[in-house]
């Protein structure tokens, strides 16, 4: 991930805290002054990325995501503990959505955790 | 219950220039009920107004004539709660409600506005019944500002979404209800707690927690991850309502925006989100009936 990102999470890696994730993101979204739509998708992919993660992630891990915002664009990358060596699977319904709703999806691996990451751009900007 | 007039401390002043003539009389035929009985609800009701608003009445009497207003015009309540009969709620629980909207019409009825009470209380009545049922269509119980809040800005939402051309951002809204960034996210996130019944009835989790929509979205779903599970959500699809699979092609398959989704339907777009996430929840869970 970049090197120091705008804002960082870590929360439970249980999926009660998607909903909480998911809320913080539609909050900086509206900061950026992102329409109601962007926001919309930006809160579904936040939900189907987590979804993705938790899929493998440790009982009692945590839940990690960053977001780098800049001017019309946001950056999430979210990423849980795991011991199962396995990219999402990129058949999934998740998968699918997550690709539908946003660009650049990507995912990594560093150490122990694995990655999903996507940028969500505003309609809006210049 | 204490009068919404009630100051202790300033006792009416004696021999006040504004007493009307009949005021003597009025008391007389206060204290005598069966002279009270036999005049209609109508004189009887302006009389306890005169009365509840005159200066010279004791706060103990202000009372007084504000139960007896209520009690005489229960029946009114009755009346308008029995219009909502046989719509799953008790008509005890709508009489209750109703008269919550009776008590307020009383304390805010204005004598000089020149109406009949009945007329001023019937649609404040009516309305807190009505607020009764959607109050009661809240999953999660949110408070009535943000209900409110929420309306306002799917309203306006619509509105200038037109004038736009595109959907609006959290700030534009904000500028034209007049209330801060924040308070805009509280309300479209309040709205996300809104479902109907049978949705949340579906949605009580395996662990015998219900969740609200906004937790099924995030859930930890293995199932998905298979292959033939991918296959098997083809015929689930064809099974959706024409509705939802439209709404579905159109976000997924033609890329529309939840506001164009909304236009072209004919719906809010906060109800394309409702109807969005709730067919994505249906299909994840019948999924995983599937595995």
């Amino acid at each position: 991930m970049s090197n120091s990102p705008d804002v960082e999470l870590r929360l439970p890696a249980e999926s009660a805290y998607v909903a909480v994730l998911r809320m913080t993101t539609a909050g900086l979204a509206a900061r950026l002054d992102f329409t109601l739509d962007d926001i919309e998708d930006l809160r579904m992919a936040v939900g189907e990325a987590c979804a993705l993660v938790l899929e493998h992630s440790d009982p009692g891990g945590d839940l990690h995501a960053t977001f780098d915002l800049s001017d019309g664009s946001i950056r999430v990358a979210v990423s849980a503990d795991t011991t199962v060596d396995t990219d999402p699977d990129e058949d999934s319904f998740g998968w699918q959505v997550l690709t539908a709703l946003t660009s650049d999806v990507r995912t990594s691996r560093e150490g122990h955790l694995n990655w999903v990451s996507f940028t969500v751009r505003s309609s809006i900007a210049a | 219950m204490s009068g919404p007039e009630s100051e202790p401390g300033r006792e009416p002043a004696h021999g006040s220039s504004g007493v009307p003539t009949d005021l003597s009389a009025l008391n007389r035929r206060r204290r005598t009920p069966l002279t009270a009985r036999q005049i209609s609800t109508r004189e009887l009701s302006n009389s306890l107004f005169t009365e509840l608003t005159h200066p010279d009445t004791s706060d103990a009497r202000r009372i007084d004539c504000r139960d007896e207003l209520v009690r005489l015009h229960l029946p009114l309540v009755d009346h308008c709660a029995r219009r909502f009969m046989n719509r799953g709620e008790p008509l005890d629980d709508l009489v209750q409600v109703g008269t919550i909207g009776l008590i307020k019409s009383v304390d805010r009825f204005d004598t000089e506005r020149g109406v009949e009470f009945s007329t001023y209380a019937t649609p404040t009545i009516l309305g807190e019944i009505k607020r009764y049922f959607r109050d009661k269509g809240w999953a999660i119980r949110v408070p009535r500002r943000l209900q409110e809040l929420r309306m306002s800005i799917g309203a306006v939402t619509g509105d200038m979404s037109q004038e736009l051309g595109r959907s609006p951002t959290p700030r534009e809204i904000a500028l034209k209800l007049g209330v801060s960034v924040e308070e805009v996210m509280e309300g479209i996130e309040s709205a996300n707690a809104y479902s109907t019944l049978s949705l949340d009835a579906g949605d009580s989790g395996e662990d015998g927690q219900s969740n609200s929509m906004l937790d099924t979205l995030g859930m930890d779903d293995e199932a998905l991850a298979h292959v033939e599970i991918r296959e098997s959500i083809k015929p689930l699809i064809e099974q959706l309502p024409p509705r939802e699979k439209r709404i579905l092609m159109l976000r997924f398959f033609r890329g529309m925006t939840q506001s164009q989704i909304a236009d072209e339907i004919g719906v809010s777009q906060m109800h394309v989100s409702r109807l969005l996430n709730r067919t994505l929840a249906q299909l994840r869970t019948s999924l995983s009936e599937v595995s």
